[in-house]
């Protein structure tokens, strides 16, 4: 009983998160920017969070290998309104997430690599989901690696031929 | 560990809500006469002609019934005009290929390749960083798009008088007024095109048809790239099938662009009541503006992840 219980919470979480994908590709094309079929997770400390269209962004450190800081830039999956409408209006979420903050990040990477990318969840020490979001369960935690999961780039990325 | 079962157990719920109504989608669409069912289920008497309120295409946001028919079909990839796209003239195809979309199918990828059975224009998404999207620079929707996309996430209001009804879109904080008090529609040589153009209505039975024209041209029909010309009429149909839904079917007219009139898929919202649309107790549809100064910060994000920019100014 107990594993047919755990085979349905797999077999819904696959649909949701391939539908996840699907929607994304719709948010302002941040599933074109970042890899988000291969999530990963991470602790981290927020140093910025800003709360505004179309998307809110944040800048976080990742403390690395033998005591080397990362600083990322990332932009969230979701927005202001979405948010707000969950009750994550923006004092309570910038109290949540004011600087110094150390929460557990849910993110994929920029698909041309480096510290950049997109947030799908926040958690606090806690284990609360802050502002909302999607988790991935099974993501891989990457906590303390450097760099993260990076994607292997071999071919150019799409519209780069349009690069400034 | 419990509280994290739990967690992870009312996401996939809800994301199952979300895919039990694709799919409920597709049967009903498949079943019903035209081309689309109803998942209302409210009985009561109302007034057809009667379009007043707050609506959403995503009526799940506000803890009520879903509505598999208010998304578009699961065909396409998103949100959009639809429908049946026609051949363009060579003038409209220099310009769709102008445009490089970040909604779709990625232009290369292995489903673009696959899904030949849509239009280009659904599969051709480039990177924001690298695309020209004209909202990415929080540049005026247009009015086709704002309706095609308005509910999906931000939702509408309409506010009905006597002699006009006025539409106001939550994303980017845009309206349009339609003047139902008998008015011709002005002569576009004689005044400004419009990002929303100049609407009249009027009734036929409990359908409210609305003509458009006047619209400005640097706006792309929908989130996909295609182009609409200065010359176009947009003809609208909107009914209220049920209580609690609004449905509308547009049609677009444009040989200068198209070699055949363009029907879109119908569009379908759901009636929110007030107090399910409110924060803090205020109710109605947010001030949400694309900003130009908080969109150039994103685009500084955005551009960080598709490796250009040096991000000096969004790294801390």
């Amino acid at each position: 009983m107990r594993r047919g219980i755990h085979w349905t919470i797999s077999a819904l979480c696959t649909v949701g998160l391939a539908l996840t994908a699907t929607y994304a590709g719709a948010h302002h094309g941040s599933s074109i920017s970042y890899d988000t079929t291969k999530l990963w997770t991470t602790w981290a400390t927020v140093t910025q969070f800003n709360y505004a269209n179309p998307h809110p962004t944040m800048t976080f450190d990742r403390i690395v290998g033998d005591g080397e800081v990362e600083h990322w830039v990332a932009e969230l999956l979701t927005n202001p309104s979405t948010m707000a409408r969950a009750g994550w209006t923006r004092k309570r979420t910038l109290e949540a997430l004011a600087p110094g903050t150390r929460v557990k990040l849910t993110l994929g990477t920029a698909r041309a690599g480096g510290f950049s990318g997109i947030v799908m969840r926040i958690e606090n020490e806690e284990g609360e989901s802050i502002g909302g979001g999607f988790g991935a369960p099974g993501a891989p935690d990457l906590d303390g690696v450097p760099g993260g999961l990076q994607p292997e780039r071999n071919e150019p990325l799409p519209g780069q031929e349009h690069a400034r | 560990m419990t509280k994290r079962r739990t967690l992870i157990a009312a996401a996939c719920f809800t994301l199952t809500l979300i895919a039990q109504g694709v799919a409920a989608q597709g049967e009903r669409q498949a079943a019903a006469p035209g081309g689309i069912g109803s998942s209302d289920t409210d009985t009561r008497s109302y007034d057809k002609r009667d379009f007043s309120g707050l609506w959403s295409r995503a009526p799940q946001q506000y803890d009520l019934g879903p509505c598999p028919e208010c998304r578009d079909p699961a065909t396409w990839p998103g949100y959009g005009f639809f429908g049946e796209t026609p051949p363009m003239t060579p003038e409209g195809q220099r310009r769709f290929e102008e445009n490089r979309p970040s909604r779709g199918l990625e232009l290369g990828s292995e489903e673009a390749e696959r899904r030949t059975d849509i239009h280009i224009g659904y599969r051709r998404a480039v990177l924001p960083a690298f695309g020209n999207d004209p909202e990415m620079r929080c540049e005026p929707l247009g009015l086709a798009r704002l309706i095609t996309f308005s509910g999906i996430g931000a939702a509408m209001e309409i506010v009905q008088t006597e002699d006009r009804i006025v539409q106001l879109f939550e994303w980017t904080w845009d309206f349009r007024d339609i003047w139902m008090d008998g008015r011709e529609l002005p002569n576009v040589e004689d005044y400004l095109p419009r990002f929303n153009g100049y609407s009249v209505g009027r009734w036929e039975g409990d359908t409210l048809v609305v003509t458009s024209t006047g619209f400005d041209d640097r706006q792309w029909l929908d989130q996909y790239g295609f182009p609409i010309s200065s010359e176009a009429v947009l003809e609208e149909r909107w009914d209220r099938p049920s209580p609690n839904r609004l449905r509308a079917r547009l049609k677009l007219i444009d040989p200068l662009t198209y070699t055949e009139p363009w029907e879109s898929s119908p569009k379908v919202w759901a009636l929110i009541p007030k107090e399910k649309m409110a924060i803090g107790g205020w109710s109605g549809i947010l001030e949400d503006r694309c900003v130009p100064s908080d969109e150039s910060l994103f685009n500084q994000f955005r551009d960080r992840a598709a490796g250009i920019g040096d991000g000096e100014s969004a790294a801390p």
